[in-house]
């Protein structure tokens, strides 16, 4: 091949690649504007030959581009621009009118030395590459990453709230297999309470029969001889007989009070776990109040006073020992509401289909930026160790499971107040006439 | 001496590094009608598992930002540059740019850094011994990285590599630049015959 084909050759090289071609000189006046660059551009070789590129091209990010170009010729080395960083040197139409959705066509340009025989940069010759098509791919590519990238949070973010519903079913259930086995203990305990207090009232009948006893021998004291007399008078003040005698009957009325405390205590805690009775219930709120009240009032006595102003509503269809742990809940919070003591209100009440209970305190109250977050599982503000923040949560879920509601107001150093709004029909047993007829009996 | 290159080949190699980056300097100086210094290039051999430990030995402990380039030609390899976060915003206003730096022109900032600088001194070096060198557009390796982070060894496709450091100081603008030139290991020799070459010329 001649030098003349070669020159042919690369004519044709220039012209007619899909890439945009044009030369500068030291002075920046163009020497060469290829096919590509006069279709996109509108202006043709011809009426550029020697004009000065920057008046030309007004838009032209003058300073910069001067400064590569110069560099370009000062070091004799290729200069690079890409799309991801300068989107286009000119502004041309891209070749994706339609379906393209970007605003001009993406480009990444190369500055190339055109060096002399000496190794002077005679020229810089600039190729200007049609990028749009690689970056539409390139970007939809990235924009589909993004969105696995979020579908992957929200999984993550499942995955959590999973975990959570986890927990508060565990403390849901822990509550309940603490009802249980309380509920357990105290069967357990029943049967020697029985016998205790069987014996505790033989015991008080042989006391009393060993009393009259007692009396008769002390009226025919006096007929003894005097030593035998002495001996009996000596005994009786030494074991202070006038007091045993008071003492031995206030003992057995205390022993009896005592175990009818407990009895009363045990009898609570199978009502307010009712394992024997499980399920769906027709109940009386206000006696689950006052078992509730009496399961916890060892944890309550010395920081409450606990007032009562029930309004006797009907009775409720509901799961009563899940209602206990609620109306426990709100109690024990309310208790632990208080700096110093304070006073707890349960108040009742009737509101067309639906029951309410309130379980105020005047205790420290809770800040409106904390207010929408107490029902949040793990949400405390309790020291570490205290409290596990489920309380309210397994509360929120329970009345909700009641298709009821569970609200709050509170005033912060005034105190809070929960109410609980419960439906009184569910027709979750079956037989609602049951229900019916329990409200009509009279009380 | 450098591992894999006697003697004489490696002081030809210092001295046509300094002579490349002392043109390079003057280049840069004519563009920027700044004065410009380029320190004289410390050049050693080392382990490809040893260069994190040296580039945090180069800029201490701090962040620094990196962009990488390939060359190809007499000699085949990749140019490494790595610059500490608050030299970049002197050198963007040498290059031409107006006004406060938007992500993208911060990025093609350090992509024309290790252009420059690559091509002076890789070219520098490429030129006097003869050899056509070729460049690939460059890419950005991050910003804002632990020097630690910059290079991988695990990843690298070899076990020596040639470090070149170079300070680069326009007036009172001052910005550290470090170059590593990673060569292949096969490419050591290429380099090697390259530089005899150059010398057998001087001598004749
Ligand atoms: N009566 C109340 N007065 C003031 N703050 C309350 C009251 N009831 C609840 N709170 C606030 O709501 C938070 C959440 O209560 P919740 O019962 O869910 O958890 P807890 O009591 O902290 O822990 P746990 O009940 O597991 O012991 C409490 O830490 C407290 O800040
Ligand atoms: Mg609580």
């Amino acid at each position: 091949m001649n030098d003349e084909y070669n020159t042919i050759l690369a004519d044709f090289i220039v012209e007619r690649l899909e890439l945009g071609v044009f030369a500068v000189d030291a002075q920046f006046n163009i020497v060469l504007w290829n096919r590509f660059m006069h279709t996109h551009s509108g202006k043709s070789a011809q009426s550029l030959k020697g004009s000065n590129l920057f008046t030309t091209f007004p838009e032209l990010p003058e300073s910069w581009l001067k400064r590569k170009i110069e560099s370009v010729f000062a070091l004799g080395n290729y200069a690079f621009t890409s799309w991801e960083q300068r989107a286009y040197l000119f502004r041309f139409k891209h070749n994706r009118p339609i379906t393209g959705g970007v605003e001009a066509m993406l480009q990444n340009c190369t500055f190339l030395p055109l060096k002399d025989e000496k190794g002077k940069v005679e020229f810089v010759v600039i190729t200007l590459q049609d990028c749009t098509d690689n970056a539409l791919i390139q970007q939809r590519l990235a924009e589909a990453i993004t969105i696995s990238d979020e579908e992957r949070r929200k999984q993550q973010e499942l995955i959590v709230k999973l975990e959570d519903a986890k927990n508060q079913l565990f403390q849901s259930e822990k509550l309940a297999s603490i009802g249980q086995l309380a509920a357990g203990v105290a069967h357990e305990i029943n049967n020697p309470i029985g016998f205790v207090n069987s014996n505790l009232g033989t015991l008080e009948r042989n006391v009393t029969d060993l009393m009259k006893l007692m009396a008769v021998f002390e009226s025919k004291e006096a007929e003894l001889p005097e030593a035998a007399q002495q001996e009996l008078s000596k005994i009786k003040k030494d074991i202070d007989f006038e007091y045993v005698k008071e003492d031995l009957a206030a003992l057995i009325n205390e022993s009896k009070e005592g175990l009818g405390h407990v009895r009363r205590i045990v009898a609570d805690l199978k009502d307010f776990s009712r394992v024997d009775q499980s399920g769906w219930q027709i109940a009386d709120l206000e006696k689950c109040i006052d078992t509730t009240l009496n399961v916890v009032s060892n944890e309550i006595r010395y920081k409450a006073t606990v007032v009562k102003e029930y309004g006797h509503p009907p009775l409720v269809e509901c799961v009563p020992g899940q209602i206990n742990q609620v109306l426990m809940n709100l109690v024990v919070n309310a208790s632990q509401a208080f700096p110093e003591r304070g006073q707890i209100t349960l108040r009742t009440g009737e509101e067309g289909m639906y029951v309410w209970i309130e379980v105020q305190d005047d205790g420290v109250g809770i800040p409106s930026e904390n207010l929408q977050r107490i029902f949040e599982p793990f949400f405390t503000t309790k020291p570490v160790g205290t409290g596990t923040g489920l309380g309210l949560s397994v509360c929120y879920n329970i009345v909700r499971k009641h298709e009821g509601e569970l609200t709050v107001r509170s005033e912060v150093g005034k105190g809070s107040c929960f109410r609980i709004l419960l439906p009184i029909f569910h027709g979750k047993m079956g037989e609602s006439e049951e229900l019916e007829a329990a409200h009509s009996v009279p009380q | 001496m450098i591992n894999g290159l006697n003697e004489d080949q490696s002081a030809a190699l210092q001295e046509l590094a300094n002579i490349g980056m002392g043109q390079a300097g003057n280049s840069l100086a004519l563009i920027w009608k700044e004065f410009v210094h380029l320190s004289i290039p410390r050049i050693a051999m080392v382990d490809a598992s040893r260069l994190p430990d040296l580039i945090l030995s180069f800029v201490g402990d701090t962040a620094v930002s990196a962009s990488r380039q390939a060359f190809h030609g007499g000699f085949r390899g990749e140019v490494l540059v790595v610059v500490t976060a608050r030299d970049r915003n002197g050198l963007a206003q040498l290059m031409g740019y107006e006004g406060q730096l938007d992500a993208a022109e911060r990025e093609e900032v350090l992509l024309d850094i290790v252009n420059i600088l690559g091509g002076a001194c890789v070219g520098g070096i490429a030129q006097q011994v003869s050899a056509e060198i070729g460049f690939s557009a460059p890419s950005l390796i991050g910003e804002d990285l632990d020097p630690l982070d910059v290079i991988n060894p695990e990843q690298l496709a070899i076990d020596t590599a040639l470090s070149l450091e170079v300070c680069f100081q326009v007036e009172n603008r001052s910005l550290t630049a470090h170059l590593v030139i990673l060569l292949p290991n096969n490419e050591v020799g290429a380099l090697a015959d390259l530089l005899d070459q150059f010398l057998c010329t001087l001598e004749a």
